[in-house]
């Protein structure tokens, strides 16, 4: 399936108007994206339980960050209060704040402009933005643009891909 | 084709099929038909074929002798038939992927040089309503259009005047219609009175035309209606087809609000037809004559998109973008109508490839177009059309011709009314209004103000009323149907 960039209507590869909204799909990746059965994400995401992330990483200078878990990686993120998570496409016009492309997102099923990390008064808040695979907070998936509070240390998964919130900020404050 | 049945297409395999693509496609089509499962009727007899096909195909020898007469028969049914017949695809490679494609085909058919223009005979038979709602200017103007063509008719041509209101009356007999001035009176008897019962006029009309029924001619049948009709529509859906096999062509005309759309477009599109919708009577004249110009321009006749599509494809929809823009079903055979020597039936076909694994090569569809040569000696002609499309990997890089992408365009359109329209049913009228909206925004985008204007202000409706005004919803429909009739603008026409 391919999406439309538009209204974000599924559709069969090789359609070039969205039967939704009508938009011009040619300039779409033809690629599909990748879909992953449901019931498997739920499951990976129950079987892991939140680690308190320890000294190392929080030594790394992030006051906000993501640890990806597969590589341990970790991407601060810096300067601005918000973020939005994703994938970059060749010749794709927005381009994610956090570019997950070099982490196999694509075959994760992350989507092109997945989620949002927002900084708030009172906390760190993840928002999903319609992705096509869903986005699960300590194994629990967020309901569609509605912003969700988190907590250092929880696992935020994009589709397959696993990453956890390092975060300085005390949501409790 | 004469005697040589298509083997490949049968079993839903490319020409160069191997060996192994050869006995998995015989093996899938063998389960599916095998005699000991629930089956449709029919399926036996494909179950026999199939086997032919396979001791054929699947013995080398036999196999490139096949080839070769299989080869010959298409080869020398193409170089006779009057037919032309181009097929544009959306991609020139399918992808290899475990999911379904969407591919398009453009199909234009047009005649072949050879075929003689004459002008063929007419047979006309024009079906009027005469409902309590017809009376005063509406019947006064389809009484005046009437005669005009009546008085055009050249000498080998037939016409009739049918009025039916919840019963049906010949008011011009073809005889009577050879004198104007029996004519004349004729037609001044003809008042308004009575509901409107569809399926007896059609009925009526139809036995008038078989009555001089002409082979080497066109079959036509105009329907002029105001009204809705009740009760009798699957009579008239069952004229319809019997008009299909018949080789009769029917033209809706739909005047004002009250008609019923779907039941006049259904009735056209099984009989390769068109459907006109007039917001005032005063143009019938110059409406009747421009259908009759064009028949009297056809040179083929019955014109049909028949065939065979491979088993990994499935039709979708189709649409006729020319010679007048109509949806027609998702099967075949498509009804097509008539042909002129300057215009092309074109027609668009939406298909749904189910995956296709590793194959390199796919025979998307076998198609046969057919149809009657008119003029002079009639003579039945077809032409055999073969589809098919590479496989690989990547995508294909280029862009699909510029033809197909713009009436895609416009159809998307097109189909945004339809659903804007059903949603209205449903009930779901902030979605429909929302859709409205949407498409407003395309329709400016296409420079067509007031189609544009006319779907804000059934958007505005829908927020306030909750339903769609049953004439704002004709002229959203005829209005991006129209469309397609405009030169494309990308790539051109």
């Amino acid at each position: 399936m391919i999406e439309c960039p538009s209204c974000r209507h599924q559709e069969f590869v090789g359609t070039l108007y969205c039967s939704e909204c009508g938009t011009r799909l040619v300039s779409v990746s033809p690629v599909p994206t990748v879909s992953i059965a449901r019931d498997r994400i739920d499951r990976e995401a129950m079987a892991t339980k939140p680690a308190t992330p320890e000294g190392p990483e929080l030594e790394s200078g992030a006051i906000l960050g993501l640890r990806l878990i597969n590589s341990g990686e970790i991407r601060s993120l810096l300067g601005r209060d918000n973020y939005t998570l994703g994938r970059s496409v060749e010749g794709q016009a927005v381009i994610p704040d956090v570019d997950l492309q070099a982490s196999d997102a694509y075959e994760q099923g992350v989507s092109r402009i997945h989620a949002e990390i927002r900084l708030e008064a009172d906390g760190v808040y993840i928002v999903d933005l319609d992705s096509a695979n869903g986005t699960l907070v300590n194994g629990k998936a967020l309901e569609p643009q509605r912003p969700a509070l988190a907590h250092h240390g929880d696992i935020i998964q994009l589709g397959r891909l696993r990453t956890q919130l390092i975060s300085r900020f005390r949501s409790e404050r | 084709m004469p005697g040589e049945p298509d083997y490949y297409a049968l079993l839903g395999i490319p020409r160069n099929a191997n060996a192994e693509q050869l006995r998995r496609a015989y093996r899938e089509a063998a389960l599916r038909l095998h005699p000991d499962r629930a089956n449709q009727p029919g399926d036996t007899e494909l179950f026999i074929q199939v086997n032919k096909a396979y001791e054929i195909l699947s013995s080398d020898e036999q196999r490139s002798a096949y080839d070769l007469k299989l080869a010959a028969a298409e080869a020398d049914q193409a170089a006779r038939s009057s037919f032309r017949c181009d097929v544009q695809q959306s991609r020139r490679s399918l992808l290899q992927l475990d999911e379904p494609q969407v591919h398009y085909l453009l199909v234009d058919i047009t005649p072949s040089e050879s075929v003689p223009e004459h002008r063929p005979p007419i047979n006309l038979s024009i079906v009027i309503d005469r409902s309590t709602s017809m009376r005063g200017q509406r019947l006064d103007q389809v009484r005046s259009a009437a005669l005009t063509i009546l008085k055009d008719m050249a000498p080998g041509d037939s016409a009739s005047v049918v009025a039916f209101s919840d019963r049906a009356e010949v008011i011009v007999s073809p005889d009577q219609a050879k004198d104007m001035a029996t004519a004349r009176a004729r037609l001044s008897l003809l008042q308004a009175g009575g509901g409107t019962e569809i399926g007896q006029g059609l009925q009526l009309g139809m036995e008038e035309l078989q009555r001089n029924f002409a082979r080497e001619g066109v079959n036509h049948l105009v329907l002029l209606t105001d009204g809705r009709t009740y009760g009798d529509e699957d009579l008239c859906l069952s004229l319809a087809d019997r008009a299909s096999e018949q080789g009769i062509t029917i033209n809706g005309v739909g005047i004002g609000a009250d008609w019923s759309d779907r039941l006049l477009d259904d009735l056209a599109s099984r009989s390769g037809g068109n459907v006109i919708f007039l917001d005032t009577p005063k143009v019938i004249t110059g409406l009747l004559q421009r259908i009759f110009d064009g028949l009297s321009q056809a040179i083929a006749g019955r014109v049909r998109l028949d065939g065979s599509l491979a088993q990994q494809v499935d039709l979708r929809s189709s649409f006729r973008l020319m010679p007048d823009p109509m949806p027609l079903g998702d099967s075949l055979p498509l009804v097509l109508g008539n042909l002129t020597r300057q215009g092309r039936i074109r027609v668009l076909l939406e298909m749904v490839i189910h995956p296709i694994g590793q194959t390199d090569e796919l025979n998307i569809a076998h198609f046969t177009v057919s149809g009657d040569i008119l003029g002079g000696t009639s003579e039945a002609s077809s032409l055999p059309v073969d589809v098919r499309i590479a496989s690989a990997r990547q995508p294909d890089p280029d862009p699909p011709p510029g033809d197909l992408v713009a009436a895609l365009n416009v159809v998307g359109l097109y189909r945004m009314q339809e659903k804007a329209r059903h949603e209205a049913e449903l009930g779901q009228s902030a979605q429909a209004a929302r859709r409205l909206e949407n498409l407003a925004t395309h329709l400016l985008a296409a420079g067509d103000r007031d189609l544009a204007k006319a779907a804000l202000s059934e958007a505005e409706r829908l927020t306030h009323t909750r339903r769609l005004s049953i004439e704002g919803e004709k002229v959203l429909k005829y209005g991006t149907r129209a469309l397609l009739l405009l030169p494309a603008k990308a790539g051109g026409g």
